[in-house]
This record gives C-alpha cells, structure tokens and sequence, in this order.
C-alpha cells in the first residue's frame, strides 16, 4: 500500500504523484525547510495540517492544531519571530477570528517565512457564508499568491518563503476549494530538512507595537509593499500566457483561469490572456502595457470584483480608451455569488464579445428539466448512529419544540432537518452562546444553545464567561462526540491527544465549564436518553446558566475502530410481530438507516451501525440487535 | 487526444471518492495529466456527493462541463439522474440498481421514484447503458464497502476507459488496506466480470 506520507516524504525529486491542493502545499512545507505549521481545522483547508501531520515526526517539523485560528497565526508569529520558516492554514473565515493578529504582525513582520494560507469556499460547500478573502491582502498590506493548479500550489509555497523573507512580511497564499480539493500531478522538487535553531533577538521598537513604535512600523510596512510591487511586477506568475490577434484581452486569476482556457478554445477565440498568480500588490505596469495592447479587455474572476475595481481605476488614469468589461457593466454574465464553471465563462465571454455559443446549453437545460422532474433533493444529514441525533431527540422530548435553539458550526448544524429540527440561528463560531444571552435576556420562552466539543475550545469561552458573569439564563449543551468531526476528525483540547499523535493535557469541557462559575454543569451520553432527558428538564428549571456535555463518540469514530480490529457491525432488526408500522421512529429520529417500504418500516442494513436509538423510542419494543445481543 | 471525462454519482458513505481517486493515479501512471474534484466536509454527510475526473494531454478545470462527460458512473439511480446534465447521446452510462432513499422525505407523499422511472429519464439522454447490482456483487466480495471497486472493475469491462485495467488493478492495491485488498480484487473482478457476460 502506497500512504499519503509515504508521497509526501518521496525522496525522489522529478517524480510524478497525484495530490491534492491541499496535499501538494504540505509538501511545498516539507521542500521549503519550514519547520512550523499551525491550523486550525476548517473545510476546504483542513487537509494541509492534516497531511503536515502524518509526516511531521519523520520530517522534523512541528505541527500543532491550535484551539484557533488566532491562537495559529499567533504561535506561528511568535516562531517567525525567531527565525524560523512558518506555515499557518486556515479557511477563510478563520482569517477573520485571526483578523485581529494579523492586522498587527503585518507592523512588525517577521524574521523568517511566514506563509498564511487561506483557502476561500465559493458556493459555501461546507461554509457559512463566501467571503472573499482577497480583500485581507489589501487591508492588511500583506502579498499575495493565488495558485491554479495543484502543481502550482506546491510550487507557491517555495516562491512565497522567497517572497515574505525578501519583504519580511508574512505572506498570503489563497485558494478556493475547486484549489483545494482538486487533484492533479505534482512533479516532486527536493525536500529541504529544517535546521534553522529559533533566536529571539530583541528589538522593541519593531516588535512591541505601542503608539509610538506603531505609527513608524506602519510607514516601514508601506514601503515593504512598495518593493512588493516590484516583485509583483517581474513575477513568473503575472504572464501573458497566450497572444492573440484580436484587440481582445483577458485578465484572470484563481480558478477562474482555469475555466478561461477551456472556454477560449471552446470558443475559438483569438484573444490574448493574462494570468495573475500574485495578486497583490498588483503589477500595475504590466496590467497597463496589456490594456494598451487591446480595445477591450475582460475580468474574469469569481466572487468580489477584486481585480476589476483596481484595473478599473488603472484604465481610468493610465489607458482611458480602452473598454473595459467585467462584473460592473455584466453583472448577470459574472455574478458576484457562488462559483464559475467552464459553462458559464464560456457564456459570459460570448455574451460580451456577442459571438454565438459553441454549445446548444438550452437543448441541454431543456433535456434536464424534463429528467429532472422525479428528483428528490439530497441534503447532507447526520449519519446513521450520530449521537447529535439521540441529543436532539432529547432536547425535542423535554422542550416539545417549543425552546429557541441556538447553534453552531459543526456536524450538528444539520439538526435544522426535519424531523429533528434544532436549530433556530447560526452564525458562526462560537455564536450559539453569545446569541443565546442575547435571545434569552429577551424573550419568554426556554433558551437552549447547542455546541460541538471544538468548538467550545475554538471560540464558546469568552461567551460563556459573559453569560456568567452577566447573569444571563439559558442551557448550554456541548455536544461532545470527543473529535473535530466535521472537518476529519482532527483532536481537540478535549481529546488530551496533540495533532501528532504525542499525548497532551486533556482538558474536560466540565471542569471549564466550573472554571467559569457555571454552577450547574452535569455530563450525559444522550444515547441513555431516560438520563438525558431528565438532566435537561433539571437544567431548564436551574436559574442562570446551565452546562451539560452529552458526551459519546462520533459514529464515524467508533465504526472505523470497529472494523480496524475486525469486529462486527450488528445493525438493529425489526420485528415484524411486534411492529405496528405506526411509524413513529422515522417520524422522531429520521435515521436514514429507517426506510419505509410499502407502509411498513425497514432497516436497511448497509447503512445502520447498531446505535439503537430507534429501538428506545419505539413505542412496542418492536425493534432488536440483529443477533438478538442486548442493546448497548 | 480529445480529454476523457468521468463523473461519479453516488451517496456520502457509499466510497465515490476513492474510487475517483483511484481513476486519477491510474492516469498519472499511464503519462496522462488529469485532474479530479472533490468535495468535502459537510456536503459529504449522507447527502449527494459528486466527483469529477478528467483525463488527457491538456486538463485545466476540474469541473466537466455539461455535455461532456464521457462515462456517468452512478453509484445510486437518483445521484446518477440527478448528473445527466452531464450527459449527451455519446455518454455511457453505468448504474448500481442499490437505491438510498433520502431522509426527511421519508413520510412525505412526494415518493422514491421506481428504477424504472428512473430508468426511463435516463434514457432521455442517451441508450448507453449498463445497470449492475453493485451491492449485491460487493456483498459477494465480502463486504457493502467494495461496491465503489465493483463498480470500477464494471466500467473498465466496457473498454472506454483510456486506462488499462492492470493499471487500474495495481492502483488499487496501492489505495487499499492490505486487510481489505483481497475483497477489493475479488469485487473488482466480480464487476469486470458481470459485465463482460
């Protein structure tokens, strides 16, 4: 068997593997001598620190998953610091939790390279919401990278430790998922073992940001940028990669580019293209030699009009004669929402150029429409054998669905479907405690907030300390299925497992929850619901707040444990003399193992793990261990 | 070489990743360039996951763009319909008959749509089609979680794959678990098999 970490530690350089974007920037780690990485798990980044991981022992490097984001760029800062080549991956609302951090680190810069990766989810495929974080670059004055390909990813994090040790500033490497979690061949460079010793050398005017250090790192951190102009400028990655003969040109970057070349060649188009890598500061001569080359020019870029609005304004001082088209004039062509396709480039560009489409899209939306009219919609849901789901039924069975729900990010955010249906807002990290004293200080109905166990790390605290100190009056559940699970399953602080496999403190979410002056705190496996739910109804009646951890292992978790010592999964079995067909487990727990058949309830063995949450709230005790073994 | 381009159609759980991922090093070993997307996180959890893989000398987007798709490999009758904008009359398509029905639905009137049907607006598209009971086969191997390699070897049977099916066999030992590789090569050769009949 081939590993991943036997790829990512191949000596071999030239050779040829298939990784994926996220797999190729941890080798872009492992040939670029950095030797500390820290993340934050968040999909689409999480497989950088995942990878870096599985290799870091053998590779000399320190991993580590920080409680946050912020707490990430801050270790990594405080290395960088001291000399050492850094590499910090996060998704891209993760930047805003480090926001704070970053803002500053850009004042003082760093000593050695420190790469930030931020990896961007156009269309919200596991996201709350599609920002764009180009915008960080511009704000925070800080360079940036953004590859197209999976070879390149890698490749960036070599030109990124060259470019943040020239400037001394840390660098931005951003990727979208279709960057992310694509795979592609990487041609394999050399690995560079990390032996840099870290020396803090002090320099307080640059490294303690007071007022008055601040307003002279500030004007130092402009004039880093300026020279990071004249890198942007002569980057291997801003080029005209192909000259046409029409007075067409288009400027792209990202994915985007990507589905540029396909729908030039789809469109046969003689145009001329060029291709931004680094994309901030922007290589303004260049952009401007290229718009003097043309009579129209097109951006095309996904989400913010980033690149446009900067060209824009370039064209405006520098080529006023040339047409300039993109999201401002296009706005339906470009939309500012969701991702591209190659479909809708090829679109766009036939709809601005007026050429006609290569491809017959109506006959084939036409076509769909009629074959579609049978689908049912799929949405992700909790697994077959989640605790999440016996922790909802327990909070639905006490509150009757009448208590206001507040929750969070993580697996659990699918309770929202039916027939579970907990969930009433969600913003983000850790906002299911702070909007919880907020509902709960004004309403009259029961407050309950919902959060995963790392969540509760990553962001819960300050908001619970609030609540306490504050005399707000709601219950907080901490949803402990012991694992990061949404992302992969990464450790937390409250698995005492650090993300190399080397054994940490382990920190109770209980005795946090006391160390913050809750006064009722109470730990619970939801999957004993009789227990659950008569712990919650005391925990509703406490005055104040309340903290109770249903704690029991991801699905996922204890299924892989069980067929790695090869035990068997017995799934639950109904049976048939018992069985009312009254339907009542689909319609409380809605466990996609429960199918109905012709009236009647089946379990489809393929899917069910053997929870038996069905079996405890059957109202016949119709429901059984398929080899008849008692529940667990 | 015009790229050759594979969607794989299934249900969170039921292993479309892996058996994209095999596709793609099959590729790469064969000199090709290629490129398969993914998608992870929450949009793996029981729903519809899709990936992409495309093969040839010049591959840029990982997406394949609608029309195109040369093989619609479909895990699950619904996940596969729901891909036919993929599809045009050149485009072969295989299906597992092993039906999941969605959640949530389940006590709604609006029902599971039979195979038949299915079927039927399948064939709006195009009349290449393979159907296979991959579940069955997979239980035959050895267990529910080989039907992603049944449904491999079933594809390389049909001799459209610009990938030879050694490669594919060698790829798979390199992906699989050593404990699982033996039920693996029995569920690959059982779709290979079952098709080529």
């Amino acid at each position: 068997m081939v590993r991943l970490e036997d790829l990512l530690l191949e000596g071999s350089p030239g050779k040829r593997v298939l990784l994926l974007g996220n797999e190729a920037i941890a080798r872009g780690v492992l040939e670029n001598g950095i030797e500390v990485v820290t993340t934050y798990p968040g999909t689409p980044a999480s497989e950088i620190g995942d990878s870096v991981s599985l290799v870091a022992k053998d590779a000399g490097v320190y991993m580590e998953y920080s409680a946050n984001e912020k707490v990430a760029v801050e270790v990594a800062a405080g290395a960088a610091a001291s000399g050492v080549r850094v590499l910090v991956a996060m998704k891209h609302v993760g930047v805003n939790v480090a926001a704070d951090a970053l803002m500053t680190l850009a004042y003082v810069g760093v000593r050695a390279a420190y790469i930030l990766v931020t990896a961007d989810d156009p269309n919200c495929y596991s996201s709350q919401n599609e920002q764009d974080n180009r915008y960080y670059a511009l704000l925070a004055n800080l360079p940036m990278l953004e590859p197209s390909s999976p070879q390149e990813a890698k490749d960036m994090v070599g030109y990124a430790v060259e470019i943040s040790e020239k400037l001394e500033l840390p660098c931005i490497i951003r990727t979208t998922t279709r960057i992310s979690h694509t795979r592609g061949p990487v041609t394999l460079g050399k690995i560079l073992k990390p032996n840099l010793k870290g020396k803090f050398i002090r320099d307080v005017k640059r490294f303690v940001m007071v007022p008055a250090n601040s307003r002279i790192q500030h004007r130092v951190l402009l004039e880093k940028m300026e020279k990071a102009a004249r890198i942007s400028e002569e980057s291997p990655y801003n080029l005209i990669v192909r000259e046409g003969k029409s007075r067409v040109g288009i400027i792209s970057s990202s994915a985007a580019y990507n589905y540029v070349l396909e729908a030039v060649d789809k469109l046969g188009l003689d145009v001329s293209i060029l291709r931004l890598g680094m994309t901030h500061p922007l290589p303004k001569n260049k952009i401007i030699e290229f718009m003097k080359k043309h009579d129209r020019i097109i951006i095309v870029e996904e989400l913010e009009p980033y690149l446009e609005f900067q060209i824009r304004a370039l064209a405006k001082d520098y080529v006023p004669s040339v047409q300039i088209h993109g999201r401002a004039d296009h706005p339906k062509l470009f939309p500012k929402y969701s991702e591209f396709s190659t479909r809708m480039v090829i679109e766009a560009l036939s709809g601005v150029l007026g050429k006609k489409l290569p491809i017959d899209f109506e006959r084939i939306d036409r076509k769909y429409a009629e074959a579609s009219s049978i689908l049912l919609p799929r949405p992700p849901i909790l697994c077959p054998g989640c605790p999440h789901r016996a922790s909802f039924y327990v909070i639905k069975r006490v509150t009757g669905g009448k208590a206001i729900c507040t929750t969070d990010i993580g697996c659990y955010a699918l309770g929202i479907q039916p027939p579970l249906q907990i969930g009433d807002m969600l913003i983000c990290m850790g906002a299911s405690v702070g909007t919880a004293s907020g509902i709960s200080k004004v309403i009259e109905e029961n407050v309950v907030a919902v959060i995963g166990d790392s969540t509760f790390f990553h962001a819960a605290l300050p908001g619970l300390v609030n609540a306490v100190y504050n005399n707000h009056n709601f219950v907080l559940i901490v949803l402990d299925n012991l694992t990061t699970a949404m992302t992969g399953h990464q450790p937390h602080p409250g698995t005492g497992m650090t993300g190399t496999g080397v054994p940490g403190k382990r920190i109770l979410i209980e005795d946090v929850a006391k160390g913050c002056g809750v006064e009722y705190v109470k730990v619970v496996n939801p999957f004993d619901v009789d227990e659950a739910v008569q712990v919650l109804r005391e925990a509703i009646q406490h005055k104040g707040v309340a903290v109770l951890v249903f704690r029991a292992p991801c699905a996922l978790l204890v299924t892989a444990e069980k067929r790695r010592k090869a035990e068997p999964i017995v799934p639950a079995k109904i049976l048939s003399e018992e069985c009312t067909s009254c339907m009542a487990c689909i319609r409380l727990i809605g466990c996609p193992a429960l199918v109905p058949s012709n009236g009647k309830v089946v379990i489809n063995d393929a899917l069910c793990v053997g929870c038996m949450l069905c079996a405890k709230v059957c109202p016949y005790n119709a429901i059984v261990k398929a080899d008849g073994g008692e529940h667990s | 070489m015009k790229e050759f381009n594979i969607v794989l159609a299934g249900v969170g759980g039921q292993g479309v990743l892996l058996a994209s991922q095999i596709l793609g090093v099959s590729a790469v070993k064969e000199g090709f360039n290629v490129r398969v997307s993914e998608i992870h996180g929450m949009a793996q959890r029981g729903g519809a996951v899709v990936s992409h893989v495309r093969i040839g000398e010049k591959v840029y987007s990982p997406t394949v763009l609608e029309g195109d798709a040369d093989v619609i490999l479909g895990f699950e009758p619904l996940e596969a319909l729901r891909n036919m904008k993929y599809a045009s009359q050149k485009t072969l398509v295989i299906i597992s008959k092993e039906t999941i029905v969605p959640t949530g639905f389940s006590l709604e009137p609006v029902q599971y749509p039979s195979f038949d049907e299915m079927v039927a607006k399948i064939r709006i598209f195009t009349e290449k089609l393979v159907v296979i009971d991959a579940l069955e086969l997979a239980r035959k191997a050895g267990s529910p979680i080989t039907r992603n390699i049944v449904l491999l070897g079933a594809l390389a049977a049909c001799n459209v794959l610009p990938i030879r099916t050694e490669t594919l066999r060698e790829t798979i030992k390199e992906l699989v678990r050593p404990a699982y590789l033996e039920m693996n090569l029995k569920a690959f050769n059982l779709g290979y098999e079952t098709v080529k009949k």
